[in-house]
């Protein structure tokens, strides 16, 4: 037996462990989801009887940041106004949009200048003006100089008013009672200083005036294949943490936070393209290393849409962001990495994301070049090969499978047979060059974020085509 | 030449012929096989639950459409005829009567409740206190409130016990539905102490059982209070207390206590200017949180005697304080806006200049 081909066998069998590792790590999760979402289901099950908590649920924040949104922001700002809670304000931030974002804010909402006293809490480019609306009087628009999203939000923090801030994308579309939702690990439990809620697909759906009419399926296939990756990502890849206290990312499509713990952190780093979870991540290693109690909480309830990319070129941007938002999250804090105090952060969550969703990327697509390089050189067998190929795609299977099993058990958000069939469709097609793909563009994220170039707002092509009624369309 | 292990391959008669010859690739290709067929079954259950989901869905709203009229009946008498209630759409039913008994009032209510133990709801719900099933549980105790059922007190009393904030909070709630004063008598130092229960939640309970009721327990806690904590939370209760009992009761804590959470939480409180002394000595307290609260009782009884210390006040470090101080400026008795004017004229803080004019801007709109 020579050298080489000892190499291979080797090889063969790391590639092959690593599959079954990775995959049954995410099994493990989908139990622990399975669990809690149970849990969760049961505990809210008589929410809709008509005695409400009070109106002492803590006045929120919304932030909104945006940068060249002229087609969705009046549309988006309006569904925000008429949210369904007790007290909040709505803060615009307009960095430094080269479109006619700032116009269309003045024009919608009637914006006057506003002496406001800024408290400059946390570092943020200067600022060009700050509004209020003669019409809204719980709408502020803040117009600063172009610094990136955390900028943005940084600058949003230093004018809000109140304890508790949500971050919200400017082309999401939120449910009309998503604060109260969200809101509520903060009324359960003192200690919470984070809740995240599910962020669903928009694409194919109805959107009247800013909220959601009806729930449909996208007709690009692109679109329909990323409705399973977040249920996915949400239902299992964040619910499964939650109980544990280990939720590393918390998506800045909507996130709550508590105002007082994020300044003492120092607010959102502006030198990342990852700042929602580097956030989250920092805000785990400073609770753990100082041992000061909390909770970081995911809440299943889908209470956020937001438009998925349809062609190969955006959807490419935004994972090659998302890797490179990843790696710089877990570097900036590679201090909780098995830190004695860091708890299933630090020892399960951690290292779970650097070996499977950090390097996941590098190891998936050296192991399929290495099979399938070593098979055409004839260093494995063809039986090594196909049940190579079989663990992967059999894995991949039960994990999507399983996601839209969760989905099914629970809140059924698609509500014609006929859809759940496309999405079971969508389920098998994914796992021969979807996702394949995506690993290929988040290991380009990853020499990307390893080669160090400048990190920039992602700008995404919106065409806010299910958007309807006033000042919702495309324009 | 092809390796996969290094292990012979074993004589063919002994595995299955389309199985690799690897013993260790057989097995992993065998977990594959099992994977992609335990897959298959998951999609069978996808499309089962969806048609249970269906049939079921149809079925409550067959029933739905049943029972709507019978309870809204109730609004003017209790109905002959009773609902028709399978043992499977029990759970359905008493959620249903529960939404009517929480949106109704007066003698409805009363017929809801008639119709219920002529159904032998009542009973339905003493053994479903039993369930493992804790949405079953939590309906069960939520309906035996509403009923009044004093048999269960003592099954609901040890429940408040029960580590689950869901099921203790929900038979509190019961409770209090049954008998409000006898409760609140022993329940509201519980509720102090129990901080897995949710502050707003308490509060909602407090605000249904009345002022009246609960002014006088709540002080008798205060009193009775064991930690900075405790107290706390007992005097964000108390915000739905009558004004005048729970002032007094902060009064006295405001001048006891030397914690600034504490102290802060009972100059909320206040509203009577006889407290005025309180509000101008906290308005030096070292803590900010105390500050601000003072500010804000300022703007509530301030005289127009405390502008100088108020426009101290605009000069502090923290933002929230001169914010307040700035507001209670402007609510002074007796203030004008060419008083407001003249003061931002002699402003040489910019920060407590900047601070006017953004509270001048607010009262305009207003």
């Amino acid at each position: 037996m020579s050298a080489g081909f000892d190499w291979a066998v080797g090889l063969q069998w790391f590639f092959m462990l690593y599959f079954v590792g990775i995959n049954s790590g995410y099994l493990m999760l989908n139990l622990l989801s399975l669990g809690s979402l149970k849990r969760y289901i049961e505990s809210h099950s008589l929410d809709d009887l008509p005695r409400g908590i009070s109106g002492l649920e803590p006045p929120v924040s919304v932030l909104v940041p945006a940068y060249n949104e002229e087609a969705t922001i009046a549309g988006s700002v309006r569904s925000m106004l008429q949210l369904n809670y007790p007290d909040y304000e709505v803060i615009v931030i307009n960095d430094g949009s080269r479109d006619g974002t700032m116009e269309a804010l003045r024009r919608e909402f009637a914006l006057l200048p506003f002496p406001e006293a800024y408290w400059q809490r946390l570092p943020a480019q200067p600022l060009r003006g700050i509004y209020r609306s003669a019409t809204h009087p719980s709408l502020r628009v803040i117009d600063k100089e172009n610094g990136g999203k955390a900028d943005a939000l940084n600058a949003g923090i230093n004018a809000s008013r109140y304890p508790l801030f949500c971050g919200v994308d400017a082309d999401s579309v939120l449910e009309r009672d998503s604060l109260k939702r969200v809101v509520e690990p903060f009324l359960e439990d003192p200690r919470t200083i984070a809740s995240g809620g599910t962020v669903r697909i928009a694409n194919g759906c109805r959107v009247d005036n800013g909220f959601l009419a009806s729930v449909g399926l996208p007709r690009n296939p692109l679109a329909l294949l990323q409705i399973v990756e977040y249920l996915r990502a949400f239902l299992f890849g964040r619910m499964g943490w939650s109980p544990l206290n280990a939720v590393l990312i918390i998506s800045g499509a909507f996130g709550l936070f508590r105002k007082d713990v994020v300044v003492a952190a120092g607010g959102y780093r502006r030198d990342t393209v990852g700042e929602d979870m580097e956030l989250v991540v920092r805000l785990h290693r400073l609770h753990r290393t100082r041992r000061i109690p909390y909770r970081i909480v995911f809440v299943p309830d889908p209470i956020c849409w937001t438009e998925a990319p349809e062609s190969l070129r955006v959807l490419k941007n935004q994972r090659v962001r998302w890797q490179r938002g990843l790696s710089e999250s877990l570097t900036m804090n590679i201090g909780l990495l098995f830190h004695r105090r860091g708890g299933a952060a630090g020892w399960l969550a951690f290292p779970f994301m650097v070996v499977f969703e950090w390097l996941g990327p590098l190891l998936e697509v050296a192991g399929y070049a290495f099979m399938i390089t070593a098979f055409v050189l004839g260093l494995v067998s063809g039986e090594a090969f196909l049940t190579f190929m079989l663990v992967a795609f059999g894995f991949g299977l039960v994990l999507s499978v399983s996601s839209l099993l969760l989905e099914e058990m629970s809140f059924h958000i698609y509500p014609k047979p006929g859809q759940v069939a496309v999405l079971l469709l969508m389920v098998v097609i994914e796992n021969f060059g979807y996702r394949q793909l995506n690993s290929l563009w988040r290991l380009w994220g990853l020499l990307l974020w390893m080669a160090r170039s400048k990190a920039r707002w992602g700008e995404m092509t919106r065409s806010a085509s299910w958007q309807t009624g006033s000042g919702g369309g495309a324009k | 030449m092809r390796l996969d292990t290094g292990f012979s391959p074993p004589p063919e008669h002994a595995v299955v012929s389309w199985l690799p010859h690897d013993p260790l690739l057989a097995v992993v290709f065998q977990a594959g096989l099992g994977i992609i067929a335990f897959s298959l079954l998951m999609l069978v259950a996808v499309f089962l639950l969806r048609m249970r989901l269906v049939l079921r869905t149809r079925r409550e709203h067959r029933y739905a459409a049943q029972w709507r009229p019978l309870l809204a009946e109730c609004v003017f008498d209790v109905p002959q005829a009773l609902p028709v209630v399978p043992r499977s759409m029990r759970y359905h039913f008493m959620k249903l009567w529960n939404h009517h008994h929480e949106s109704l009032e007066g003698s409805a209510r009363g017929n809801l409740e008639t119709l219920a133990r002529r159904m032998g709801i009542d009973e339905v719900a003493r053994n479903m206190l039993q369930s493992s099933d804790l949405r079953e549980r939590m309906i069960a105790i939520i309906t035996l409130g509403h009923l009044g059922d004093r048999e269960r007190w003592q099954e609901l009393r040890a429940l408040v016990a029960h580590p689950s904030p869901l099921l203790s909070l929900a038979a509190a709630r019961a409770l209090l539905d049954i008998d409000a004063e006898a409760t609140l008598a022993w329940l509201v130092m519980v509720m102090a102490a129990r901080e897995d229960w949710p502050l707003a939640r308490l509060v909602a309970m407090l605000k249904e059982a009345g002022p009246d009721r609960v002014t006088l327990p709540l002080v008798a806690a205060l009193k009775a209070a064991g930690n900075p904590r405790q107290t706390v939370r007992l005097l964000r209760m108390m915000e739905v207390a009558h004004t005048a009992g729970a002032g007094e009761a902060a009064a006295r804590v405001v001048r006891e206590s030397d914690d600034p959470e504490v102290k802060a939480a009972g100059l909320r409180l206040l509203g009577d200017p006889r407290e005025l002394g309180l509000a101008r000595s906290a308005a030096a307290h070292e803590s900010w949180v105390v500050r601000v609260a003072a500010a804000r009782l300022l703007s509530r009884i301030g005289e127009a005697g405390d502008r100088q210390l108020l426009v101290g006040m605009l000069k502090d470090a923290h933002w929230w304080v001169r914010y307040h101080a700035a507001r209670a400026l402007v609510a002074l008795p007796a203030t004008a806006p060419g008083d407001i004017d003249r003061i931002r004229s002699t402003l040489d803080d910019r920060y407590a200049a900047d601070m006017l004019d953004q509270v001048m801007a607010e009262a305009r709109s207003r």
